[in-house]
């Protein structure tokens, strides 16, 4: 059977409170959420919810932890396509998802990226198919440009 | 209730320790502080290091006044259950985080309903006395973003999907 499950994914804190305001573009589909603190499962009570570690790009054991759990995680539910309001891990996961599952990827660079992308959002750029700012200035830029649909707020 | 809260990531103790003097200064009693790693430990608030997210937000609606860093977590949090917030933006020269973005969100949302912004921990005891002030005043945010930017991230999720 052909899945049609997305997977909507956000590291703990602002993220994933950025995430949850994107809900209604989810609203009836089959969703896998993943993030780091196992009481987020609340917030989407009817879905399956993965918790990962959290690391930064300044942990270089615990990223490839986290890389290994993303990647457990990806090949058990296999989705299509995968949403993200980042941060450094959910860009591993659009990379695995993309080469290992051919999945199309949504990359939603934080509304706290007022003046530049970052870091996370920027390496983005090679690997979404969907790669969004929320700030129109962020659009005018020499190189690829990443596109403005709106904000969460 | 007054909430202090430095977010999930990196320790910020500058304003735990302008807030544990401003607690001590004024004989604030009912003050509670997230302090993450920090090294300061408060002796005039309680202290968790983290809370989870079901905690936090449950903090943050039983808050009076909620006084954090300029992160978005707890700017959306606060403005969905209308609580007025005072920000202290972390700062990068300092060692509070790796970029000083959290300037650019502070000054974003400067003159918003319900948000009092510190620039520096001088700042702090004015903007706290504006946001008591403002008490239930400060602006609910709807629980989600515009239907237009969720209509748009839909269809091409629906397109990805065909």
């Amino acid at each position: 059977m052909k899945t049609k499950r997305v997977m909507a994914i956000a590291s703990g804190g602002g993220h994933w409170v950025q995430l949850m305001r994107l809900r209604p573009a989810l609203d009836g589909l089959d969703v896998v959420y993943v993030s780091m603190d196992k009481s987020s499962a609340a917030d989407v009570p009817g879905h399956r919810y993965h918790t990962i570690r959290d690391a930064s790009r300044r942990n270089k054991a615990a990223f490839l932890v986290v890389a290994a759990q993303l990647l457990l995680i990806l090949l058990r539910e296999r989705p299509k396509v995968i949403i993200t309001t980042g941060s450094a891990p959910a860009l591993v996961s659009l990379i695995l998802a993309r080469r290992l599952l051919g999945a199309r990827t949504i990359w939603i660079d934080s509304i706290a990226n007022a003046e530049r992308l970052s870091t996370s959002g920027e390496k983005a750029g090679a690997v979404a198919d969907v790669w969004l700012t929320q700030w129109p200035e962020l659009t005018r830029r020499e190189g690829r440009q990443p596109e403005h649909w709106g904000a969460v707020l | 209730m007054i909430f202090v809260t430095i977010g999930s990531m990196f320790p910020f103790d500058r304003l735990i320790r302008g807030m544990d003097a401003w607690a001590a200064e004024r004989g604030e009693r009912d003050v509670l502080a997230q302090i993450g790693d920090g090294a300061y430990l408060p002796r005039h608030m309680r202290h968790v290091r983290r809370l989870s997210q079901a905690d936090f937000t449950a903090s943050v609606a039983n808050a009076d006044v909620v006084i954090a860093h300029a992160g978005m977590g707890t700017v959306i949090t606060a403005g969905r259950l209308g609580r007025p917030l005072v920000l202290l933006p972390r700062i990068e020269a300092w060692g509070e985080h790796t970029t000083d973005h959290q300037i650019a969100t502070a000054n974003w949302l400067r003159d918003k309903p319900g948000v009092f912004v510190a620039d520096t921990d001088a700042d702090l005891n004015e903007a706290i006395h504006a946001a008591r002030g403002a008490g239930g005043a400060a602006g609910r945010l709807s629980p989600v973003a515009d239907p237009a930017f969720t209509g748009r991230l839909r269809a091409a999720i629906l397109d990805f999907l065909e």
